[in-house]
C-alpha cells in the first residue's frame, strides 16, 4: 500500500462525487468502459455515466487512460447541441468516470430496427444535425478520425450528437503528420487506406458520405473485409481514379494499382433518393480528398434548401423498446442488436495508436 | 489547440482575478512573505524545466505543465501536496495532454532522480523520493482541481503572428520569445489572456532593441494599461534576479515549506495526516 499523499483534508473528492449519481440501470460493457444509466441526485437530471476501466496493468501505469483524457480534455472546450456534452468527471482510486448527456438510442440501431420508416424528411433532418456538429467540430479545428453510425446517438427528443472522442485530435499544424490508422474500416476514406499520414476534415467528411448511404441503404453501404478489399469495395462502386482524377494519389506511401473499375451511377445504388441528395452523396463520397466537400460547403446544397424540410426533431422515429441498448461507447461487448465486426478484425488496434 | 480561445475552458475560468489569488494564496503568504513565494515558485519551475529537458520534450509541453503547477498552487496550499511530486506530475499529465507520446514510468522516475541528483543537489540532501504510485495518485488531483481543465493556450502561436506582421521576425523575434519563456517563472501566465502577454513581449523587446514599432502598437485596439501591467511584472521578475542566488538561499527557504509528505521509507508516519493518511509498506 501507498501512503496517501495528502496531508490536510482540504481537498475533498473523489469517493463523495461518485455517490451523487444514483445507478439506474446498466447500459452496457465494453473493453475500455462500463456505461450506467444513472440519476443526478443534485439536479434530478438522467446521466450517462461512462466508468473508464484500469484494463491491463500494464495500462494502469500509465496513469488516467489516454483516450479518456482525449475525450475530457475536448469535450470540456465544446459546446454544441450536436456533440455529446460532458458536465462531470470523477476519479475514485484510480478509477475515472465521465458524465455525459444521457441518450436513448443511435444511429446504428435506428437505421437497423427494420419497423422504423425512413424517409427523405427524417434522413434530411439526421444529415442537418450530423454536419452541423462536425462543422463545429471543424471550425475548432477538431478532427473526429471515427465517425460511424453508432457514434451518432440520438435521444428522446430525436437530437442527434456526436459522440467518443477517443480518437479525435487537433489538426492544422502543417508540419505534423498523423497516423493513417483511423476510422473504421467501412467509413475509412480511400486516402486513409492508400495510407496518408497528412490528412484533414476530408476524413471525416467521407464517413459522413457513407453513413448517409447506409440510411439510405439501411445496409452498410461499403462493407469491406480487409483494407485491400475497403478499396476494392469502393472502386467498384465509384469507379476507379485515375492520376487525373486525383492528383497525388500515386505518391501515395500504400498505393497500389487496381483493377479499372467503371463505377456505378450513384442514381442507379441508391434508386429511392432525390437528385439534391444523389448531389450531396456525390461531393462527400468524392475520391480525391481535394475535392471532397466539407461541412460549411455540404450544408449550402439545395439538398437543404430543398422542399420536403427536415421532420421536427419530436418526430423522428425512435427503436421500438429503447431502453438498454445504447453504449456510450460501441465497440466491444454489444446489448442487443449490434452489428458484428468481421472475424478477421482486431477491434483493439485503433487503441493502439502512436501519436 | 488551435480553437477558439475566447469560448476556452483556459480564457473563461483561468484567467484569475489578482485579489482572488492573493487571497487564495493567504496560507502559503504567511510562510512566505514579500519575495519569498515567487522564489518558491521559481525553484520549482527551474525544476520542471529541467524535467522536461531531461525527457527532451519540446517547450510547449514544458509550458503547459508550468502553468498546471501554477493552477494548483494557485487554489491549494504548499502545504496539500509535495511540488516535489506535483512538478513531475504537471510534466506527465501535460505530454499525454499535448500528445506528445507515452513518457514510460521509469522515465520519468529516472529523470526526476537525474535531475534532483544532477541539477539540484544544492536543494535537495537526499534523492527524489517519490514513485510513480505517487505521480499517478497525484494526477488524479491535478486533473479534478483543475476542474478537468486540461487545453492550455500560450503566447507562442501569437507572438509569432504579430511578428510576421510587423515585419520583424529575424530582429526581433528570438528576444520576444526569451521573454515570454521568462514569464513562465511569474504569475502572468495566470492573470492576463496569452496574447496580451506576447504582446508585451514583443513590446519589451521593441524597447531593448530600439525597434520603433510605434505605430504598429498604436493601431492595436488592445488595453495598453494591462499590457504596461505585465511589463512591470516581467521587469520585477529581472530585478529580483539580479539580486537572488538560488543556490545560496534555496535551502532555507525549502526548509519553510510545510511538510505535506507522505511518510518515506523507514520514517514512521508523522501523525498529522490525520485520517486519510498512512504509512507506507
Amino acid at each position: 500500500m501507498m501512503g496517501h499523499i495528502l496531508c490536510s483534508g482540504k481537498i475533498k473528492m473523489a469517493a463523495d462525487r461518485s455517490k451523487r449519481y444514483q445507478k439506474i440501470d446498466f447500459l452496457g460493457e465494453g473493453q475500455f468502459a462500463t456505461v450506467y444509466k444513472a440519476k443526478d441526485t443534485k439536479t434530478g437530471q438522467i446521466v450517462a455515466v461512462k466508468k473508464i476501466k484500469l484494463g491491463q496493468r500494464a495500462e494502469a501505469k500509465d496513469g488516467i487512460n489516454r483516450t479518456a483524457l482525449r475525450e475530457i480534455k475536448l469535450l470540456q472546450e465544446l459546446s454544441h447541441t450536436n456533440i455529446i456534452g460532458l458536465y462531470d468527471v470523477f476519479g475514485h482510486k484510480s478509477n475515472i468516470s465521465l458524465v455525459f448527456d444521457f441518450m436513448d438510442t443511435d444511429m446504428e440501431v435506428v437505421t437497423k430496427d427494420t419497423s422504423i420508416v425512413m424517409t427523405g424528411p427524417h434522413i434530411k433532418a439526421y444529415a442537418i444535425m450530423t454536419l452541423e456538429g462536425l462543422e463545429y467540430l471543424h471550425n475548432n479545428w477538431i478532427l473526429h478520425r471515427d465517425l460511424k453510425p453508432n457514434n451518432l446517438l440520438v435521444n428522446s427528443q430525436g437530437i442527434l450528437k456526436i459522440t467518443d472522442f477517443g480518437l479525435a485530435k487537433t489538426f492544422g499544424s502543417p508540419n505534423r503528420v498523423y497516423t493513417h490508422q483511423v476510422v473504421t474500416r467501412w467509413y475509412r476514406a480511400p486516402e486513409l487506406l492508400y495510407g496518408a499520414r497528412i490528412y484533414g476534415t476530408g476524413v471525416d467528411m467521407w464517413a459522413v458520405g457513407c453513413i448517409l448511404a447506409e440510411l439510405l441503404l439501411r445496409v452498410p453501404f461499403l462493407p469491406g473485409d480487409s483494407d485491400i478489399d475497403q478499396l476494392s469495395k469502393i472502386f467498384q462502386a465509384l469507379g476507379t481514379p485515375s492520376e487525373d482524377t486525383w492528383p497525388g494519389m500515386k505518391s501515395l506511401p500504400d498505393y497500389i494499382e487496381y483493377k479499372q473499375f467503371p463505377g456505378t451511377p450513384l442514381k442507379d445504388i441508391f434508386t429511392a433518393a432525390a437528385d439534391d441528395l444523389i448531389s450531396l452523396l456525390g461531393k462527400l463520397l468524392c475520391l480525391n480528398p481535394s475535392q471532397r466537400y466539407n461541412c460549411s460547403q455540404a450544408l449550402q446544397m439545395p439538398y437543404f434548401s430543398n422542399k420536403p424540410g427536415p421532420t421536427p426533431n419530436p418526430q423522428l422515429p425512435l427503436p421500438s423498446g429503447t431502453s438498454a441498448e445504447i453504449l456510450m461507447e460501441d465497440h466491444k461487448v454489444k446489448v442487443g442488436v449490434k452489428r458484428k465486426l468481421p472475424a478477421d478484425s482486431d477491434p483493439t488496434l485503433k487503441k493502439k495508436l502512436v501519436f | 489547440m488551435a480553437g477558439n480561445f475566447w469560448q476556452s475552458s483556459h480564457c473563461q475560468q483561468w484567467i484569475l482575478d489578482k485579489q482572488d489569488l492573493l487571497r487564495d494564496r493567504q496560507d502559503d503568504l504567511t510562510n512566505f512573505p514579500d519575495d519569498e513565494y515567487q522564489k518558491v515558485h521559481i525553484f520549482y519551475c527551474g525544476v520542471i524545466q529541467a524535467v522536461g529537458e531531461q525527457l527532451k520534450l519540446r517547450q510547449q509541453v514544458i509550458a503547459t505543465a508550468t502553468v498546471y503547477f501554477k493552477r494548483f498552487y494557485s487554489k491549494y496550499s504548499f502545504r496539500t501536496i509535495d511540488p516535489l511530486l506535483m512538478g513531475p506530475t504537471c510534466v506527465f499529465l501535460a505530454s499525454k495532454v499535448e500528445e506528445f507520446g507515452v513518457i514510460s514510468n521509469s522515465r520519468l522516475i529516472t529523470a526526476c532522480q537525474t535531475v534532483i541528483k544532477n541539477k539540484f543537489s544544492y536543494a535537495f540532501n537526499q534523492e527524489f523520493p517519490y514513485r510513480i504510485n505517487h505521480v499517478l495518485e497525484c494526477e488524479f488531483y491535478l486533473l479534478e482541481m483543475m476542474d478537468c481543465c486540461l487545453v492550455v493556450y500560450h503566447p507562442y502561436r501569437p507572438l509569432t503572428s504579430y511578428v510576421q506582421d510587423m515585419g520583424q521576425e529575424d530582429t526581433v523575434l528570438p528576444l520576444a520569445w526569451r521573454i515570454v519563456n521568462d514569464s513562465y517563472r511569474t504569475d502572468v501566465c495566470l492573470l492576463y489572456p496569452p496574447f496580451m502577454i506576447a504582446l508585451a513581449a514583443l513590446h519589451m523587446a521593441c524597447v531593448i532593441l530600439q525597434k520603433d514599432a510605434k505605430h504598429w502598437f498604436a493601431e492595436l485596439s488592445v488595453d495598453m494599461e494591462k499590457m504596461l501591467e505585465i511589463t512591470r511584472v516581467i521587469l520585477r521578475l529581472y530585478d529580483l534576479w539580479k539580486q537572488y542566488d538560488e543556490r545560496k538561499e534555496i535551502l532555507s527557504l525549502l526548509s519553510k515549506m510545510p511538510k505535506a509528505r507522505i511518510a518515506q521509507p523507514g520514517q514512521s508516519s508523522d501523525g498529522k495526516q490525520g485520517s486519510q493518511g498512512g504509512s507506507q509498506k
